[in-house]
């Protein structure tokens, strides 16, 4: 009996993962892989750049030195990937296939792929653009115990992946394009796509009732807890889940999906998994034109979870340039599993 | 608190100049909006207004002429602090119907190459102590009319702190220069 006590609490804490300590990953767990590409891409460097790419865990400054801006608009430390030889970028670009999703990552690219054609369509000069302004760096040593900390950011784009252990998690962090649909190579790409699509395909399955609660009666010009905005929450608004039915909830969720599922499978499925305990309480707000295609802005908001999705009138057409959001007001920057 | 620029550039118009600089297309930063955001924090014995502004590269010329009158190329604290003085006197709010007396709290200013650029936020905080609220419910009501032909709104309220306020409603008019939050104040 007691015995059965006792695998009974082992289980319940497995599965409360925030109130354990990290336990450590086995080298083909998926941090063990992100840690041993980290540690690959570190014994790719000199000294030097070793110096300029690493920072203690604990630099609360460099933590948060990250941005929506170019380059020339703000200063981002660690290393340029312009300034890297192509072994190394290839290095840094094998770091993320594995810290991200195959989805993640190829959005990613396309994130990067759309910052240099807006640098090739007279972006050029102060700030500056394209796929050389980007920055890695890493805070910590990629450890399989102790926490460490990714980050890979440029202009719209910002990407912060804590890994404590087997825990890994993406928030804060930025995603954004513009332009948000261009040609490459003969296809259309639309580094946000999906985004648009399926928030869109959600507020269209609302009815009546539910449209008159996720709408919101005002114009929603910005992110309001965009970059630069660590520890703020706002009080949530719109339509609650518990007010949506079993496949509107299917819907949030997959849109949802596409910032959660931005990490590696296991990150993406534990925070998926999150999401759906508290998808009651989880509301969706909308505020803008409802017909498909035009540029409106819209919100999730959970106990552990806001994104924003906000289309900028900078530079013309605003459902051309897309800012968006990833919050987790409760674990940012992962502070549950490693902060005393 | 103090933010300079180099004086020679100063003297040649360096808004203008920084705007010549940046591409005449609206590439990442703000251009022809004011944009201030508000969260508004209920706590059990006061009220705080975060506010955030950041000037457009197009309309920062017409802003950095109220924060830097002089137009010496430096935010003094003096200059800081009469700027929030002057956002403050464009702030109407008030609780349960009753005219809110806020307090500048704290301000802070970025570089003014930063504030050129479009890129830069200023940060201003405000307090209205209130008597303790009692408990039931309240209205805080917020007008910003602070340059409103320049200017775009966020107005927010904050997740409270504490388990004994719950804001129960929020609204805005179209523009968000108005904003209205009502909430609950729980006994113990």
């Amino acid at each position: 009996m007691q015995k059965s006590a006792l695998v009974t609490l082992l289980i319940l804490l497995a599965h409360a993962g925030f109130s354990q300590p990290a336990s450590p990953p086995t080298p083909d767990s998926a941090t063990g892989k992100i840690t041993a590409a980290a540690k690959g891409f570190l014994a790719t460097l000199d000294d030097a750049q070793r110096q300029k790419v690493l920072f203690e865990f604990n630099n609360e400054n460099q933590r948060k030195k990250w941005s929506n801006l170019p380059s020339g608009a703000f200063q981002r430390a660690g290393l340029r990937m312009g300034d890297l030889t192509k072994p190394q970028r290839d290095a840094v670009w094998g770091v993320l296939a594995v810290a991200l999703s195959k989805s993640g990552n190829e959005k990613v690219r396309q994130i990067v792929e759309a910052d240099e054609v807006l640098k090739n369509s007279g972006g050029g000069g102060r700030p500056t653009f394209g796929q050389d302004e980007f920055f890695i760096s890493i805070l910590g040593q990629p450890s399989p115990a102790d926490p460490w900390m990714l980050q890979f950011g440029g202009h719209h784009l910002a990407l912060n992946i804590t890994i404590v252990g087997e825990h890994g998690t993406l928030t804060p962090s930025h995603t954004a394009a513009q332009p948000a649909i261009y040609q490459l190579e003969g296809k259309t790409v639309r580094p946000l796509g999906r985004e648009t699509d399926k928030a869109f395909a959600l507020l269209s399955s609302l009815d009546e009732a539910q449209r008159k609660q996720a709408i919101l009666g005002f114009e929603m010009r910005d992110l309001v807890l965009g970059p630069g905005r660590d520890g703020q929450t706002i009080e949530p608004e719109g339509v609650k889940g518990s007010a949506l039915n079993e496949k509107q909830r299917e819907m949030l969720l997959d849109l949802a999906s596409e910032w959660t599922g931005i990490m590696y499978e296991a990150a993406a499925k534990a925070k998926m998994d999150e999401l759906k305990q508290n998808i009651a309480n989880t509301w969706f707000a909308w505020s803008g034109p409802t017909e498909k295609g035009k540029a409106a802005y819209f919100r999730i908001q959970g106990p552990t979870v806001v994104i924003e999705y906000a289309p900028q009138r900078l530079g013309g057409d605003p459902t051309k340039h897309l800012h968006t959001i990833y919050r987790d007001p409760t674990n940012e920057y992962g502070a549950k599993w490693w902060k005393k | 608190m103090r933010t300079d620029l180099p004086g020679n550039l100063m003297r040649l118009t360096p808004y203008l100049l920084l705007l010549l600089a940046f591409p005449s297309q609206g590439f990442a930063h703000r251009l022809d909006e004011y944009l201030q955001a508000t969260l508004v924090a209920i706590e059990p014995e006061a009220i705080r207004l975060q506010i955030n502004l950041t000037p457009g590269v197009e309309v920062v010329e017409k802003v950095l002429a109220l924060i830097d009158p002089n137009k010496d190329g430096v935010i003094s604290t003096k200059e800081g602090a009469a700027y929030a003085e002057l956002l403050k006197r464009d702030l109407a709010a008030k609780l349960d119907g009753r005219k809110l007396e806020i307090q500048v709290i704290s301000w802070s200013f970025p570089s003014l190459a930063e504030l050129g650029a479009g890129t830069g936020v200023i940060e201003i905080e405000f307090l209205a102590k209130t008597a303790p609220l009692a408990t039931g419910s309240h209205k805080f009501t917020m007008e910003n009319r602070h340059l409103p032909k320049l200017s775009v709104f966020l107005f927010n309220a904050a997740r409270p702190t504490t388990d004994s306020i719950a804001i129960t409603q929020q609204k805005r008019n179209k523009t968000q220069s108005k904003g209205e939050i009502n909430f609950t104040i729980h006994g113990s």
